[in-house]
């Protein structure tokens, strides 16, 4: 069937993302117009707004199951993206979708719930033969059986969410003392999280590196990998750059682990895009970690290496088509990185530093990539993710990527909040990043400043305070200050500016 | 009073920049001097252009003599000093001897699920005070320090903003 109409059941850049695909493809989309931003970017680039801005549900409409089925009948819609987050991986919505004779432009309920609940995801990886480190067998009830399996397994261990994903829910425990208040924390952080309290326990793999495959498979039961990304920058589980290839995979591990990739996803009868998660250690041995059944934040840097556009193929799949691509047609060319750059204070542990974007100024050229959900005036608020933009980079190798990577950061330009970009910078100077070898504890073990130190900023900074000083404190006539191009300096601007504060 | 060279300094932690005045938008690195253009416009905001390159800057804060500069969106808190405040400065350091208290504050906003900790209790570094929600995630705050509690001003749901007290610690 082919689709006429997608209803974007989400917000922000993915659904600017979603819809810069969708109309090239002539199809209409449709968003929804929330009170919180009813002047957001993705508004202006759709087809057809539902204004809900009436709504007065406690549920965020973008987590309401039942209204987004109802808008979706309202407005004509044959077909809901989810774009990450929020419904894209809730079985119950797919199911909901079906029902009503929406088309989900994702997998079918069933491997959404298979690999959404990480005890079965486990039990079908063992079944199937795929690496994986050793675990508990089912949930874990009590702090006591937790102690008894992690004292079999061998300390450390991590306590993982059975509904979990994102880093959420999860607790290492070095020591057997600590069991008890981590089982706790784990627990009631997965039943806040997503409303169910089992958790189960595995060896946990230190200093091990993020890789993922990307996997996209048809209707009719055809599935291929387009490669992987690494994403071992992250912090608290969170990622912060991703690049792909990996550096640490040889060809031949590649094809391995992407068969792995492969295998896992037909288990479940997978059909559109997903990323089968694993774990890589200094050894070179690698865990399945999850399956994440839906369009990841990361998926710009697999279609700059592969040329597809993953939307776009999710969609033809959605509408039962046969995949375009047999796993022999797929060539990775060169290397991609993205950074996202987030409205978060690194030098205050990456905490949310939201406000309006008073400017936004974005490179642009033939080996970047800008995917962003803001405009100046936009505001970041503090309920919704910090994501300001996401800065995506090619170049042949990766030291070309690199380089362009670092020029094209100095020419980022945003005013009105805090970046992560101070940490980028930081990041592309590093040599250990350059060599590729860091692992997903480099943030937390290796680094003592997530910023860059520049002596000559300093030094400007330095001479601005006193500026600053000695035009609040000095007689201006016994103290001229002699501005070159005085008259494009607004004083009257600088000193509402200071007296604001 | 002796007419002495005037001059200003821009302390941060235990770094001094040192501006002779009247301050001059130039700034000399070996031989050469270069010079500095505050500016704001329309399409950029507030901007610092050096040696052909713009740079942001916000003033974040800025309270008598202390300054909060964001420079290329990292964040430098200044304090100015006249050549005789410093030196009386560094005479009160002197004398002062060593911070013995270390407050902990809300690193975000968010909402207390539990204190780990008791006043009189003995602490080590690394030791998990309390957990804090914030952003859907609980976080475990750590002891920066060795030290006994001496105050906790918050509870299990106790919402905090930033900065906020939640406990101090008398270093030891």
């Amino acid at each position: 069937m082919n689709i006429k109409n997608i209803l974007i059941a989400n917000r922000g850049e993915i659904a600017v993302r979603i819809i810069s695909t969708v109309r090239e493809m002539g199809i209409y989309t449709t968003v929804i117009k929330t009170a919180a931003e009813p002047a957001a970017m993705y508004l202006s680039k759709a087809n057809f707004i539902y204004d809900d801005t009436e709504n007065e549900s406690e549920i965020p409409v973008f987590l309401d199951i039942e209204r987004i089925i109802t808008i979706a009948k309202d407005t004509g819609a044959d077909s809901i993206h989810p774009g990450y987050g929020f419904l894209a991986e809730n079985p119950y919505f797919a199911q909901k979708c079906s029902d009503n004779k929406i088309i989900f432009i994702g997998p079918s309920p069933d491997s959404i719930y298979k690999m959404g609940n990480k005890i079965i995801a486990r039990k079908i990886a063992l079944s199937n033969k795929i690496p994986m480190s050793v675990g508990s067998e089912g949930k874990i009830p009590t702090e006591n059986k937790a102690i008894r399996v992690a004292k079999k397994i061998g300390y450390p261990v991590i306590i993982k969410a059975a509904s979990g994903g994102g880093g959420r829910g999860m607790r290492i425990v070095r020591k057997e003392e600590d069991m008890p208040k981590m089982f706790r924390l784990a627990s009631n952080e997965a039943d806040k999280t997503f409303s169910d309290h089992s958790v189960f326990i595995e060896k946990y793999i230190e200093n091990p590196k993020h890789i993922e495959f990307q996997v996209l498979g048809d209707k009719k039961g055809n599935i291929i990998h387009l490669g992987e990304r690494e994403c071992s920058i992250q912090r608290k589980h969170q990622k912060l750059l991703e690049e792909a290839p990996s550096p640490a995979l040889t060809d031949e591990l590649r094809e391995e682990m992407g068969q792995m990739a492969v295998k896992i996803a037909s288990a479940v009868g997978y059909y559109s895009a997903g990323t089968v998660e694993f774990l890589f250690d200094s050894k070179g041995e690698y865990y399945f970690m999850e399956m994440n059944t839906r369009i990841q934040v990361e998926h710009p840097v697999t279609e700059l290496i592969t040329g597809l556009d993953l939307i776009e193929e999710q969609i033809h799949i959605a509408e039962g088509k046969e995949l375009r691509y047999k796993q022999e047609d797929i060539k990775l060319e060169g290397w991609a990185i993205e950074c996202r750059i987030n409205a978060e204070d690194v030098q205050a542990s990456f905490s949310p530093s939201p406000g309006k974007i008073e400017k936004i100024i974005m490179p642009s050229g033939k080996n970047i990539r800008v995917d962003t959900g803001v405009h100046a005036g936009s505001v970041i608020a503090a309920n919704f993710d910090s994501m300001i933009a996401k800065l995506i980079i090619y170049g042949k190798d990766r030291k070309d990527a690199l380089g362009n990577c670092k020029q094209a950061l100095d020419k980022v330009w945003i005013k009105g909040t805090k970046t992560t970009l101070p940490f980028f910078r930081m990041l592309i100077r590093n040599q250990r990043f350059l060599d590729g070898s860091i692992t997903t504890s480099f943030i937390e073990n290796e680094l003592t400043t997530y910023h860059i130190n520049s002596e000559y900023e300093e030094m400007l900074a330095a001479w601005l305070a006193t500026w600053l000083f000695v035009d609040e404190n000095f007689d201006e006539s016994s103290l001229k200050i002699d501005f070159e191009d005085a008259k494009n300096i607004n004083p009257w601007l600088l000193n509402k500016r200071i007296n604001r504060h | 009073m002796a007419k002495q060279k005037k001059k200003l300094y821009a302390l941060l932690e235990n770094k001094k920049y040192g501006f002779n005045l009247p301050l001059t938008e130039t700034i000399k690195i070996g031989k050469r001097e270069y010079k500095i253009i505050l500016k704001e416009d329309e399409k950029y905001g507030t901007y610092i252009l050096w040696k052909n390159r713009r740079y942001p800057v916000e003033i974040s804060l800025s309270r008598q003599n202390k300054f909060d500069i964001l420079f290329n969106y990292v964040c430098y808190s200044f304090t100015i000093e006249t050549p005789f405040s410093l030196k009386r400065k560094q005479y009160l350091d002197k004398t002062k001897g060593p911070v013995e208290n270390e407050v902990i504050k809300a690193p975000m906003p968010g909402k207390v699920i539990e204190v780990l900790v008791r006043e009189g209790d003995n602490i080590n570094r690394g030791e998990p005070l309390l957990i804090l929600e914030a952003m859907k995630m609980q976080n475990e705050i750590n002891s920066p320090v060795n030290g006994i509690v001496t105050s906790v001003n918050v509870g299990s749901e106790t919402s905090v903003i930033k900065d906020d007290i939640l406990l101090e610690i008398r270093i030891i």
